[in-house]
């Protein structure tokens, strides 16, 4: 079941750089642990989770606009801000 | 008399506060000092803004003259885990990422503790983002047990055990997403309640996982612990998963010599160290001995609950903490270039190793090609759980078993082997996946290190829970129980 | 930019974005509106500040609901949020809430009309299948400015319902019909505003094309967030050529998600299938699924109202209206409700109102600076039908009624009231204006008309008109002038 672990791939998902030693380390220890996860693999399961919870509307927001932080807060809380905004460095189109 | 302070109980220091006998001033001050002469071996908060404490406290005091106490907790210290938002105090998760951050906001729990009159009081420490259960985690200070200062305290709400068990404060808040509060309680002599899940509301808890997250209250005494748990717990509409007591009572209730204990099949074979095993069969034996009706019951899918808790625990976590990125709040790299390569840096810097490793492990699961192998498994083993435990607590009032297999390990013991860590959780876990109430008692030993058993109950228990607690406390000499420091 | 060849046929499906009519946002009670200071409609939960929780926004839902009520669909008994995990800077959690297996609504269909060959003519109606719409929320905005970007948050959190179509669309044309339509009925629900300008309506258009009579579909690209009606067919013109171009110089199509320069009316690509982006799509832990109640839906139901074309159906059909004034008047929920007010008062005449509503009345609502709404309409609809009741009736000429109308948008007086001031009233005393028609007729002025008249010259009578009219001030009917003279003159 742990084929195809790409730790190089999960890390760009993640958003995460790895040193060498790094990958090499977690993808040992995520093989490992993914190992003892064959309980899941093998386990005679129900055919579906649909265990949830639900809710009915009462347990909705009413459309009551409430407080807001200010613009001053916001910025405040941000690594870097300019003009009100948070400045992060240039997008370039669709970059995700 | 400021020298006992800390030895008392919290219902005992609201009876003296309520008769005058000293002021909650008196009480922070004493508790401050004490603070400042043990947190550094102890490593229990990373962080008490005094001023603000005796603020708080001298607010009390003035409401009390006033006749406009609030209740059973006027005055009185309960220390925060650091994963609680409180308005203008840190809320860092003891987490490089969040150092930065103050919060502006408070959590829901914070509102009902202000709302008790309470004094909310420093920053607990903890495993980074609640992922650990030895406190070793933390990106800021190492917490040690009280009991041995070798050894670690449990985790993740390490620092809320230290801190009660080395008698830095009466009351503390932990979470618990796989036995966050009951591990550390039970390696620290302290009791800890894992509430029903939705009893108390998570808005304003920094979210590990958040399907299986509960608050819960944690102290030297099964008794302090329902005081708190009875200020908690409330409905509230910023939790969509919340429902709060649902009018029951979260007091210990009923005659705790009727319950009906099942005992697991073969869960003390399963790597229980043996005076794990000889303190929870004596805890076993005191309530047969008591009139309860003890009986073994099954549950077949117990080998399942660690594989898919992680499974569960992980993907929810590595989506829950997407959003530190370095954006809008917390630590941002000096790694300019793009804003994903801002973001990489900044997560890469600002992340513990454990963090790390849970985020790729969850990315994983959910990642395209293997979330049905994985996830959605999980969620169908998870539903499994549940209803064999829902089916065994319909013939039995409460599920008892060791909170931990083994005492508190050594301070960098299990560093290096992450899934003999997990393993710690497998008692603890099934409560979460089942969102089902669950409390660890003092019970014993080993050596110097306290042992704790464990109780599960049916969703909104508590007071059974809480009323088996009490008369195993009763009946033995572990309530209020400090380490000699 | 032509249209496909015809052995091609282009096939294309959308997704509309629309921002919802709520107050607050969708999963947060942060307000939201245009023209506010960047990130001054932002609170913790907005921000995805650590702790923070999502709860559902009631108006929201309904709102949702009410969309589907509108188009037919099915409002399942349950509906469920899932996680979009992805990370952009305008994305403040870096995921989205949206809904992927559980949607508020499911199926239904809007009704199109295509223009027809002139605008008297009423063109061809179809139907266009809505696979699904779900309830999700927007994200922030990115400007660049010097090196750098900057992240605006008020956008962040405000209710969004995406409502997807089956690939039924087949040209430009029915693409442009579609989103007018549904601009309609989203707007005269109350669900949304659709303000392009504002950005509350956006598209995402998918477009493939194939050999006319071939079953199956070909590689579609997706174009991403076109932000007007011009945009969407601009594309779909644009898109189409390009493929017919390549797939006819014998190469293949790459699905590819692309994106459109309005200003410089090109599209190019996004990315392609290969940096598809792995969602990692789960259900929200902190949003239970949500139960919608029978009787929630039934009260909503209630609300739904005519459709635009059952409506202009009524109006031609039933009501004997022509097409023309009947499509300028249901466009607008409004004015047609204004309409129906004013035939309420004066059932005889329907054509009569509508002709005076659909031109006069529109026209001096908009020509007057500032333009007023039909909100602030000087005349009230049962005042306007005294007006044409006074026409049909004879009291005033069709000239008069001009005038009259004039001046009731400028006073807000009543019709009747104005006659009167203005002694417009015609005269209908036969009695009196027999004697003056006899007294004309005796003229000897007007003999040679006379006897044009008797020899079989029918206009020869208009002739006699004027000197009666000239007598009476004008005021006499015309009618009734008419009649009385041809008695008169056997």
């Amino acid at each position: 079941m742990a084929e195809g672990f790409d730790i190089d791939h999960l890390a760009k998902l993640a958003r995460l750089s790895l040193t060498a030693e790094e990958k090499a380390l977690y993808a040992s220890q995520l093989g490992q642990v993914l190992g003892h996860f064959q309980a899941l693999a093998k386990a005679d399961l129900p055919a579906t989770a649909d265990d949830a919870r639900v809710v009915d509307e009462s347990a909705l927001r009413s459309d009551e606009p409430g407080p807001v932080l200010g613009v001053e807060a916001v910025t405040r809380l941000a690594p870097a801000s300019r003009d009100g905004q948070i400045s992060v460095p240039r997008v370039v189109d669709d970059e995700s | 008399m400021a020298d006992a302070l800390h030895e008392l109980s919290a219902a005992e220091l609201g009876r003296r506060l309520a008769s005058g006998a000293f002021t909650s001033r008196a009480l922070c001050e004493a508790l401050i000092a004490r603070h400042r002469t043990l947190n550094d071996k102890v490593g229990a908060f990373t962080h008490l803004d005094q001023a603000d404490v005796l603020a708080q406290a001298d607010a009390s005091d003035v409401r009390r003259k006033a006749g406009q106490g609030r209740g059973p907790l006027e005055g009185i210290p309960v220390g925060i885990k650091d994963n609680i938002a409180v308005k203008g105090q840190p809320l860092t998760c003891s987490s490089k990422m969040l150092a930065p951050l103050v919060s502006p906001y408070d959590s829901h729990v914070a509102e009902r503790l202000r709302a008790a009159g309470a004094i909310l009081f420093g920053r607990l420490n903890m495993d980074e983002f609640a992922m650990g259960s030895s406190t070793e985690n933390s990106a800021f200070r190492k917490a040690f047990n009280p009991w041995d200062l070798e050894r670690i305290p449990g985790g993740s709400s390490g620092g809320s055990a230290a801190a009660l068990a080395a008698g830095l404060v009466p009351l503390a808040l932990g979470s618990d997403t796989g036995g966050s509060i009951r591990q550390p309680a039970s390696h620290c002599g302290v009791v800890g309640l894992k509430p029903t899940y939705g009893l108390i509301s998570r808005f304003g808890l920094v979210a590990f996982a958040s399907s299986l997250d509960q608050i819960g209250p944690m102290a030297r005494s099964v008794e302090d612990c329902a005081l708190l748990l009875d200020a908690l717990a409330s409905a509230d509409a910023r939790d969509m998963t919340c429902f709060g007591p649902s009018g029951r009572a979260l007091t210990p209730a009923g005659d705790a010599r009727k319950l009906r204990i099942g005992v697991p099949k073969g869960f003390l074979g399963k790597g229980v160290a043996t005076e794990v095993a000889a303190a929870v069969n004596a805890a076993v034996e005191f309530y047969r001995s008591q009139g309860c009706a003890v009986s073994e019951v099954e549950l077949p899918s117990a080998d399942l609950a660690v594989p898919t808790y992680y499974v569960v625990a992980t993907a929810e976590a590595s989506s829950n903490l997407g959003r530190y990125d370095g954006v809008r709040y917390g630590h941002r790299s000096a790694v300019s270039g793009t804003p994903v390569e801002m973001m990489t840096a900044s997560r890469s810097e600002g992340f513990g190793p454990e963090v790390k490793r849970r985020i790729l492990l969850g990315t994983f699961v959910l990642s395209a090609g293997y979330a049905d192998a994985y996830y959605v498994r999980a969620l169908r083993a998870r539903a499994k759980i549940r209803a064999e435990y829902l089916a065994a607590l319909s013939g039995v009032d409460v599920l008892l078993t060791p909170t931990v297999p083994t005492p508190a390990f050594k301070v960098g013991e299990k560093a290096a082997d992450p899934l003999q860590l997990y393993l710690e959780d497998v008692f603890t876990i099934p409560a979460n996946l089942a969102g089902l109430p669950a409390i660890s008692v003092p019970c014993g030993a080993s050596g110097r290190l306290p042992v704790g058993f464990h109780l599960v109950g049916a969703p909104l228990s508590e007071s059974k829970l809480l009323a088996a607690g009490r008369l195993f406390e009763d009946a033995h000499g572990y309530a209020h129980q400090q380490a000699p420091l | 930019m032509s249209q496909a060849p015809s052995d091609w046929e282009v096939v294309i499906g959308l997704e509309v974005h629309v921002q919802l009519r709520t107050r607050a946002k969708v999963f947060a009670s942060s307000p939201w509106g245009f023209g506010k200071e960047p990130n001054e409609q932002v609170d913790p939960v907005v921000l995805g500040l650590p702790g923070t929780l999502p709860v559902v926004n009631r108006e929201a839902v309904e709102k949702a609901v009410l969309f589907g009520l509108v188009v037919g669909a099915e409002i399942p008994e349950r509906c469920a949020w899932d996680r979009k995990n992805y990370f952009y800077p305008d994305n403040p959690k870096n995921y989205q809430l949206t809904q992927k297996d559980f949607p508020v609504v499911v199926g239904g269909r809007v009704e199109i009309e295509l223009p027809g060959p002139s605008r008297n003519v009423m063109g061809e109606h179809r139907f266009v299948r809505i696979h699904h719409a779900h309830l999700e929320e927007d994200v922030g905005k990115l400007s660049h400015a010097g090196g750098g970007s900057l992240v605006d948050y008020n956008r962040a959190g405000v209710p969004l319902l995406e409502i997807v179509t089956e690939p039924d669309l087949r040209s430009a044309a029915e693409a442009e019909a579609f989103l007018r339509s549904l601009v309609a009925m989203l707007t005269q629900a109350g669900v949304a505003d659709c303000d392009m300008e504002k950005g509350q309506l956006r598209c995402d258009c998918n477009v493939s094309v194939r050999r006319r009579g071939d079953a199956r579909l070909g590689t579609r690209t997706e174009t991403k967030n076109l932000n007007s009606i011009s945009s969407v067919r601009d594309t779909v013109l644009h898109e189409t050529a390009r493929q017919v171009r390549e797939l006819e110089a014998g190469r293949s199509i790459t699905q590819e998600t692309r994106g459109w320069n309005a200003e410089l009316a090109r599209g190019y690509v996004l990315r392609d299938k290969e940096d598809a982006h792995d969602y990692r799509y789960f259900p929200d832990p902190d949003i239970p699924a949500l139960r919608i109640s029978r009787e929630t839906v039934a009260r909503l139901a209630k609300q739904v109202p005519e459709n635009l074309y059952d409506r202009q159906r009524r109006y031609v059909e039933k009501l004997g209206l022509p097409y023309t004034a009947a499509s300028v008047l249901v466009n607008d929920r409004a004015l047609a409700e204004w309409f129906e007010a004013a035939v309420a008062a004066h059932p005889a005449n329907p054509s009569g109102v509508a002709n005076l509503v659909a031109n006069d009345l529109l026209r001096d609502l908009s020509a007057a600076v500032p333009p007023i709404p039909l909100s602030a309409c000087p005349i009230r609809p049962a005042s306007l039908a005294g007006l044409v009741k006074l026409t049909d009736e004879g009291v005033i000429s069709k000239q008069q009624a001009k005038e009259v109308f004039a001046e009731m948008f400028s006073t807000g007086n009543e019709a009747a009231a104005i006659v009167d001031a203005k002694g417009l009233r015609q005269n209908s005393d036969t009695g009196e204006l027999e004697k003056i028609i006899r007294e004309v007729v005796a003229d000897p002025s007007v003999a040679k008309s006379i006897a044009e008249y008797r020899a079989g010259n029918e206009k020869a009578i208009n002739a006699l008109k004027g000197p009666i009219m000239k007598r009476t001030q004008g005021k006499a009917n015309p009618g009734l002038v008419d009649q009385l003279l041809r008695r008169i003159l056997g």
